[in-house]
């Protein structure tokens, strides 16, 4: 049951040369193209992009961005890897009725 | 060299391993972004194994809502616990 020894969860080989999302401790979020990264999960990203917070709740994105060129994100900071193409954003299906207590 | 490749044989040959970037950088300008809302530029003089850094001719960033606060600093040892990206070469002029 438990995860095999070595071997990551997430076999970042099928993300190289392609677009991802990566979401980091502190609530930053970076895009960029994968270049390179290693068994601790520490990325290479180029043309990397890091979307700006909203100043009134830092745990929410804009879609502001800045400019950050060719990155390593540590991989203690990485909490999720997404690639940019193949989501879509749909309505909140955990939206509550109001009259439901 | 952090996590070498030992058993990478079928791994990507094309690849830009993170820590050798990392390496490539030692000697010039970095600029490190941390997981809250402080960023650090400096020459990189060196890191270790868990990317604790030394550097050198440091200019520190604190993003307030107010705007940014800028300290400079000559020789630091940052603690890597808390570094989420690093960018070699610096930051960029514009910003």
């Amino acid at each position: 049951m438990a995860g095999r020894g070595k071997e990551s969860a997430l076999d970042l080989a099928k993300f190289v040369d392609k677009s991802i999302r990566v979401k980091l401790a502190g609530g930053r979020e970076v895009v960029g193209v994968l270049k390179g990264y290693d068994q601790l999960l520490n990325l290479v990203l180029d043309e990397a992009v890091e979307y700006l917070r909203d100043p009134e709740d830092p745990m929410r994105v804009t879609d502001q961005t800045r400019p950050m060129g060719l990155i390593v994100c540590r991989g203690t900071s990485v909490m999720l890897v997404v690639p940019t193409t193949g989501t879509e954003e749909i309505a909140n299906p955990f939206q509550q009725e109001e009259m439901e207590a | 060299m952090i996590a070498p490749k030992k058993q990478n044989l079928h791994g990507n040959p094309s690849q830009i391993l993170p820590s050798e970037l990392i390496d490539r950088c030692v000697g010039s300008k970095v600029w490190v972004v941390l997981r809250g809302d402080k960023e650090i530029e400096g020459t990189l003089r060196g890191f270790d194994v868990f990317v604790n850094m030394v550097l050198e001719d440091v200019t520190e960033y604190e993003i307030t809502p107010e705007g940014r606060k800028v300290n400079h600093l000559d020789q630091i040892l940052l603690n890597g616990n808390n570094i989420a990206v690093l960018v070699p070469g610096g930051k960029p002029e514009d910003s």
